[in-house]
């Protein structure tokens, strides 16, 4: 129940139980009035007149008092809607735009005041944040490729020993590896920062999708994994071609990774509901309930055992989901049963 | 590797501030026969470039004073068209677009791998100079790029439209090193490392076709570096 509701009720019943004293009231007037006059009958021609005062114009000024009671609570109750309304739409990004405050100093512009206080602090931290993840990974480069180049340097001394080479080259997969997380973080704290612009055009998303079936066939193939193109409608989007490559084979290779030998892989485009509904279903160890909703997250491992086996930066799918989200589309992943996980991702259609 | 001989005469001049950075790149260029001169901020590249005729320019975006897109800028202002490779720390797609459309000829996000700045070095200073035949050949193994038809010896070899193009990259490149992330750009026109294995497990395929029932084998796995196609181990 609102509280304008519970206020309306609350401020009807208050009317409710004045009428009835002032009903009360008038009725012990006028038989006290009519006993000193010494008419007879009095009691009742007293109640006739009493309920002719109370229909007549007590009810009515009740009536107009509910009315106005119910305005009131809509003036004063109006500000506080309009305030949730706005926080509602509050999200990371618009951080900094404060709500709306009238000005005029009363108790809730007090508290849009304290509110938009506590936004503008918050927003300062997620910059802090930011700002501190793309200043991070602009440092690291430069070390990153100077120990890449000497490590690549010393790999062509052909009179290296192999024991040393084999030192070197292992040392330069982890330097390559570091490379590409370093990589993934700026391209996501650039994003975050609002900085990387997408380069929109008309795309025919099948077109894309029939060329990453043929990567993934072949991605898939030394484990045996079948993947198989069950629909794929000729469907156009908006979007940038170099970043929904990108997420089409991210999503590709990681259901070719997180597999099993001989398992499958099926990938699926088609209309749903207006949208362009893309989907890849993998058979392997499934993803448990309670660390779905997770992961989305930035290096999140959901079992760290098997991030040992697999090679990957831990940044895909956080990527993924910002492709999409720069296409204005949603993307889910579901395990359905322990034995295979789907994700589903859908974009606005292009008319 | 590929040292000497071919890029004989070739001079590059490597633009970086960043001491070690200029240090290994010098070096690599050299090993694979560059003269190699190198500047460390933007007003000593220009002067440079206006005293020497260079046949390539590594520049790096970030240098102290004049930054390197307006060195390039003030190149091209000059009429200069030595082909200049831009390096940048900052590896955006935007600053990619950017350096191209200021008159750059390649681009390379830091960090990179030595053996890719030094194929796009190779790339760049050779421009022009390309192949043109449409039949390309290494060893008994042709590849005629109109007809579409790949054979080694005798045989007729299958090829997908994607195998094609690889084979075909690499042969264009026949015995120089190929890095991965060349091959996902000029193949998969990826401009971004999509962090799959994707060009290995292409390349074990193709290798299967052209050179497991043959000999000699003519596609190698220079393991840290990348790819090459030629006939000699």
């Amino acid at each position: 129940m609102t509280i304008r509701t519970r206020l309306t009720l609350w401020y009807a019943g208050i009317l409710t139980a004045s009428l009835l004293v002032i009903g009360y009231g008038t009725y012990r007037e006028i038989d006290e009035q009519m006993r000193h006059a010494h008419r007879s009958e009095p009691t009742e021609r007293a109640i006739g007149e009493t309920s002719e005062m109370v229909f007549q114009v007590g009810l009515p000024a009740v009536l107009l008092g509910l009315l106005g009671g119910w305005w009131l609570t809509r003036r004063a109750l109006g500000p506080v809607k309009k305030l949730t309304d706005a926080a509602t739409k509050i999200q990371e990004r618009n951080l900094r735009d404060p709500l709306p405050r009238t000005g005029n100093g009363d108790e809730l512009d007090q508290l849009t005041k304290v509110f938009n206080d506590s936004l503008a602090r918050l927003d300062d931290s997620f910059k802090r944040i930011h700002e501190f993840t793309l200043h991070a990974s602009h440092e690291l480069k430069t070390p990153l490729t100077v120990l890449c180049g000497e490590i690549e340097t010393t790999l062509r001394d052909e009179t290296l020993p192999p024991a040393e080479r084999e030192r070197l080259l292992s040392q330069l997969d982890e330097v390559r590896r570091l490379s590409k997380i370093v990589d993934g973080l700026t391209l996501l704290a650039k994003a975050d920062a609002g900085q990387v612009t997408m380069q929109f055009e008309t795309v025919r998303l099948d077109e894309l999708v029939r060329d990453n079936f043929a990567d993934a066939q072949i991605l898939a193939e030394p484990q045996s994994i079948k993947v198989e193109l069950q629909n794929c409608e000729e469907i156009s989007v908006r979007g940038d071609r170099h970043r929904l490559r990108q997420l089409l084979l991210n999503l590709a290779d990681n259901a070719v990774k997180y597999n099993q030998p001989q398992g499958g892989v099926t990938v699926n485009l088609q209309r749903v509901d207006g949208f362009a509904e893309f989907t890849v279903a993998n058979t392997g160890q499934g993803i448990p309930p309670e660390i779905l909703p997770r992961v989305f997250d930035r290096f999140f491992r959901g079992d760290p055992a098997h991030s040992q086996t697999v090679d990957g930066c831990g940044l895909g799918l956080s990527i993924a989901q910002w492709i999409v989200s720069a296409h204005n589309g949603t993307i889910k992943i579901e395990s359905a049963t322990a034995k295979t996980t789907t994700v589903t991702m859908r974009l606005p259609m292009e008319e | 590797m590929n040292a000497g001989g071919s890029n004989f005469s070739m001079r590059v001049l490597v633009v970086e501030d960043e001491k070690k950075t200029a240090s290994f790149v010098r070096k690599a260029l050299q090993a694979e026969g560059f003269a190699v001169d190198v500047c460390h901020n933007g007003d000593d590249a220009l002067a440079a470039a206006r005293a020497t005729p260079f046949d390539g320019i590594v520049l790096d975006i970030m240098l102290p004073g004049r930054d390197g897109l307006s060195v390039l800028r003030q190149l091209r202002e000059r009429k200069n068209v030595t082909p200049v490779l831009l390096l940048s720390a900052r590896g955006e797609v935007n600053e990619r677009v950017e350096g191209l459309n200021a008159g750059a000829d390649d681009y390379l996000p830091k960090p990179f791998e030595l053996v890719e700045l030094v194929a796009r070095v190779r790339a760049l200073t050779r421009r022009g100079g390309e192949t043109k035949s449409t039949v390309l050949r290494v060893a008994d193994l042709t590849l005629d790029t109109l007809t579409r038809q790949a054979q080694r010896g005798e045989t007729k070899i299958e090829l997908t439209a994607r195998e094609f193009r690889l084979l075909e990259f690499l042969m264009r490149s026949a015995g120089r090193m190929c890095g991965r992330m060349m091959i996902l750009e000029k193949v998969w026109d990826y401009d971004f490392d999509p962090g799959t294995n994707l060009v290995d497990v292409y390349i074990r395929r193709l290798r299967e076709k052209i050179d497991a029932e043959f000999e000699p084998k003519l596609l190698h796995t220079v393991r840290g570096a990348g790819y090459m196609l030629k006939q000699a181990p």
